[in-house]
């Protein structure tokens, strides 16, 4: 029989068919009836009654019969010897298969689909079984590519074919497939992925009861009444709730902390940043001892975490806290088979509140290598225990955790959401692991995979929509927690991107350009088509005072980040001296002045940086990466993001150039690229910078015509004001003329127009609001003659 | 063909499966009396209470003395739980060796007693 080539006519199909006639219920009412018949010939045996009692027992020993047959065989039939698809296929798919039918790719989908291993794969890719019914290809000699499939989807020979290959080989050998996963924005890679996340959930569920070594392991352990007490004991966590730490189990991480131990190391570092993984290595070494798989020898050996804050806690007078932790220490050197495990391990090396200086307790025992111990440590807690206690530091061997590589995060944050499904009865697909691992990786700097990732999907948990947890619920639980927009633009929000420059123009006059690429920048962002690791966009704006500058910085955080507040801006003027590159990166919580704290606050807001020519060479240098990387790192190694925030530089370098040339009647188009150059050669501007600048932008002088609409958008926001008192002004044109030409300074552009316009309008409306000639109500409108001569 | 395939799985891999599984009963059964380890340890202290010798000679014997009372409490109760795990060895084994015999008599001795109690 060839490979692939299914025999439904085989022994083993047969019965597998035997037993899905048979079933469960048949089986329980073959047994309870052979019971019945044995329990009753024994009865009429023994009280002498009738003379049926051997025919009973006949007959109940007969009922026994299939019973035995369906519980030990035919419940679940085996896999056979050979390597053909009819001997590995697993019972479960076998006993659907009908032995009169030809089967094709198409009806075999439809003889599984009920199987809960192919729904769970359908579901967790939100796909529905009928949807492929009809691309599937209904050809019986398609069949032979399907099984060949499935047999590459699961290569170990010893395990039975499962439900869960065969449907993920019936998708991924359409040849139309591609098209129909796009269109639902997953991949094969995806499909891939999750018949590997099903098999890993079968195989958790079909692993043999571990032995923990019985009853009489500890016997040649001392006791450890206090450790108990104040401690937590990972390993009879383990063993009693039955859990299961997967491939960490055997991971890089842990073997290297028992090679450690096996060449007589008695004090490791574990150090890595927050969320690496670092109690879940201690859980799994303390399982990988249990399970004894590689030396039974060790299975004595219990991991027992120390609980700073109970033992602070429980010290109520002088000197009583040092007795406890020397007796717990003794403790766990007298009983032999303790490793202590100091969890954030820097509370018990600091003095201070909620912490303790131990080391000078712990230093004598770890000398005398008495007992294990492994300490929890972030680099950063590492390097400072190293600064503070040498000594102390170079006892330990340390063992470096790193991150493991996307694939195997994505696999531990699929097999989290396993349990996670079974403990909160929800599903989680694969489109929201993806996302939890994309958003995490983007949005959570301050923690590292796996754990991020793990904690994003918690949070997402609770957006849950009917039950499931879609990449929609990770959204929307990281737009929760750090206010960012992590969602595709909804149709609303479509319609305002796609008509942004209008919203700017409300309130900015002209710079069509300038505003014209901003806009196209936050639609590339917005739309998901511009580089995810460079901030939504960059831009330095060139030109003289007063033209719209920083206006347009304001008005893009209006009209895309909502709220004006979103704007952050620093003059670079006050960051001149190489000390001033501290400040800008301090991660203090009072340092005002810090980018890194207000982008950590708002990392989805328009970083201003106000003239920044002036800035000290290496704070230009610190752009070069913001600009290129899209983050920082502050003075405390912790990274923060810029990758959803607008990144606007201004200067006024080359503003008179820019001036004299418009004068002449040249387009900004004709000499930007000359200007650029000259900036360059002139030393004003490094050219690395300017390279990185998504744009150069070029504003140009103001006309009087557009300084009078300037003064027409400044007196909208006065009459905003004057609305409290129910009084509304309006200007002649001869009116708007007169301010223009008191506030026109081309050096300074638009700027001096808002305090002609104050010094005009206010001061002669105060006056009319005096002398009572307006009332409340009033509509006032003001003619050149009418305006205070501005002082 | 149902009978033909009763009968070979009865006589085949059903048989050895009541073998096999009496292997894994009388392997979980040593598990669990933690045989193996008790028979390493068995002249251990009982959970580690010993004494520490002092710098006399007579601290020395009474350490030696404690301690030989720790291990000697160790071995009786090692010694009971190996007792308990063998007597409970010989009756798995006894009832598997049972079950093994009898199995493949059963299917003709059901025919046997429904014939004879009919006829």
């Amino acid at each position: 029989m060839p490979e692939f080539e299914l025999d439904l006519a085989s022994g083993r199909a047969r019965r597998a068919r035997y037993g899905r006639r048979l079933g469960a219920v048949g089986y329980g009412w073959l047994l309870a009836l052979a019971l019945i018949c044995i329990i009753v010939a024994i009865s009429l045996r023994l009280t002498g009654h009738g003379s049926h009692w051997l025919s009973l027992l006949g007959a109940g020993l007969l009922l026994y019969l299939p019973a035995a047959w369906w519980r030990y065989d035919l419940r679940d039939v085996q896999p056979g010897p050979s390597s053909t698809i009819t001997d590995r296929l697993a019972g479960s798919v076998l006993r659907q298969l009908d032995r009169r039918t030809a089967y094709t790719p198409r009806s075999l989908w439809g003889a599984i689909q009920r199987d809960w291993q192919v729904q769970s794969l359908c579901h967790h890719l939100l796909l529905t079984p009928d949807m492929l019914m009809p691309i599937l290809s209904d050809n019986p000699a398609d069949l032979a590519i399907v099984w060949e499939a499935a047999s590459q989807l699961s290569p170990d020979r010893s395990r039975p074919l499962e439900a869960g290959a065969v449907a993920a080989a019936l998708i991924l050998t359409v040849p139309t497939i591609g098209a129909v996963l796009a269109s639902l924005n997953l991949s094969e890679r995806d499909v891939l992925a999750v018949a590997a996340w099903l098999d890993r959930d079968l195989t958790v569920m079909h692993r043999p009861q571990q032995s923990f070594g019985g009853i009489g392991r500890d016997w040649a352990n001392g006791f450890t009444p206090r450790l108990n007490q104040f401690g937590h004991n990972l390993s009879l966590a383990i063993e009693h709730h039955h859990a299961h730490f997967g491939s960490l189990v055997d991971s890089p991480g842990v073997q290297a902390m028992k090679a450690a131990f096996q060449q007589g190391t008695n004090a490791l570092a574990l150090i890595g940043p927050n969320g690496i993984g670092k109690t879940s290595h201690a859980y799994a070494l303390a399982q990988n001892l249990l399970i004894g798989s590689s030396n039974p020898q060790q299975q004595h050996r219990q991991v027992i975490a120390l609980d700073a804050s109970a033992i602070i806690a429980s010290a109520q007078r002088p000197g009583q806290l040092e007795y406890l932790l020397t007796t717990l220490l003794n403790e766990a050197v007298h009983a032999g088979n303790i490793t202590l495990f100091f969890d954030d391990a820097q509370l018990f090396f600091q003095s201070g509140p909620g912490s303790l200086d131990l080391t000078q307790i712990l230093l004598p025992i770890l000398q005398a290598r008495n007992v294990r111990s492994i300490f929890a440590l972030s680099p950063h807690d590492y390097q400072q225990l190293k600064a503070t206690n040498a000594n102390f530091a170079g006892l330990l061997t340390p063992i470096v955790l790193q991150e493991p590589p996307a694939d195997k995060t994505l696999e531990i944050i699929a097999d989290t959401a396993s349990n996670l499904e079974g403990r909160h009865q929800l599903l989680i697909t694969y489109e929201a692991i993806k996302e939890t691992y994309a958003l995490s990786g983007r949005y959570e700097l301050d923690m590292a995979y796996p754990g991020k990732a793990i904690r994003l999907l918690e949070q997402a948990l609770s957006h849950a929509e009917q039950r499931v947890v879609t990449a929609r619920s990770v959204q929307a639980a990281i737009e929760q927690t750090t206010g960012v927009k992590a969602g595709t633009a909804a149709p609303v929000e479509a319609d305002q991107l796609l008509h942004l420059e209008d919203q700017i123009h409300e309130r900015m006059i002209n710079q069509v350009r300038a505003v014209g690429v901003v806009a196209s920048a936050l639609r590339r962002a917005r739309a998901g088509v511009s580089n995810p690791n460079r901030p939504i966009g960059s831009f330095l704006f060139l030109g003289p005072t007063g033209v719209g500058k920083t206006e347009l910085a304001k008005a893009v955080a209006a009209t895309y980040f909502g709220d004006e507040a979103s704007l952050i801006r620093l003059d670079m003027s006050e960051y001149q001296q190489e000390s001033d590159v501290a400040r800008l990166l301090s991660g203090g919580e009072h340092e005002t002045s810090s980018l890194i704290l207000k982008v950590r606050q708002q990392p989805f807001s328009v970083v201003l940086l106000d003239e920044i020519e002036k800035a000290h060479p290496n704070i230009l240098n610190l752009m070069l990466q913001l600009l290129d990387e899209g983050q920082l790192t502050d003075l405390q190694g912790r990274r923060v993001s810029f990758k959803d925030a607008v990144v606007i530089a201004t200067s006024n370098a080359g503003a008179d150039q820019i001036r004299q040339r418009i004068e002449q009647g040249q387009r900004l188009e004709d000499f930007e690229t000359e200007l650029t150059d000259q900036l360059i050669s002139s030393g004003q501007f490094r050219p690395e910078l300017l390279n990185r600048f998504d744009e150069i932008v070029l504003f140009r002088p103001l006309t009087p015509d557009e300084l009078g609409q300037v003064v027409r958008l400044m007196l909208t926001g006065i009459n905003q004001t004057l609305a409290a008192q129910n009084i509304s002004v309006a200007l002649t044109d001869a009116a708007v003329a007169t301010i223009v030409q008191v506030g026109n300074d081309p050096r300074l552009g638009a700027r001096p127009m808002r305090r002609a316009l104050q010094r005009a309008v206010e001061n002669t409306v105060a006056n009319k609001i005096l002398r009572g000639e307006i009332q409340p109500g009033s509509q006032l409108t003001l003619d050149a003659s009418d305006l205070q001569p501005p002082q | 063909m149902l009978v033909y395939d009763f009968i070979r799985w009865w006589y085949g891999p059903g048989w050895c499966g009541v073998g096999r599984s009496l292997q894994r009963r009388l392997h979980g059964l040593a598990d669990t009396f933690s045989v193996g380890i008790l028979l390493r340890t068995l002249f251990a202290p009982w959970r580690r209470i010993i004494s520490y010798p002092g710098a006399g000679i007579g601290d020395h014997l009474r350490a030696l003395g404690d301690n030989l009372v720790s291990r000697c409490i160790g071995f009786v109760v090692r010694l009971f739980v190996l007792v308990a795990a063998a007597v409970s060895s010989v009756l798995l084994l006894l009832a598997g060796l049972i079950q093994l015999l009898t199995w493949p008599v059963l299917p003709l001795a059901a025919l046997g007693c429904l014939v004879w109690g009919i006829f």
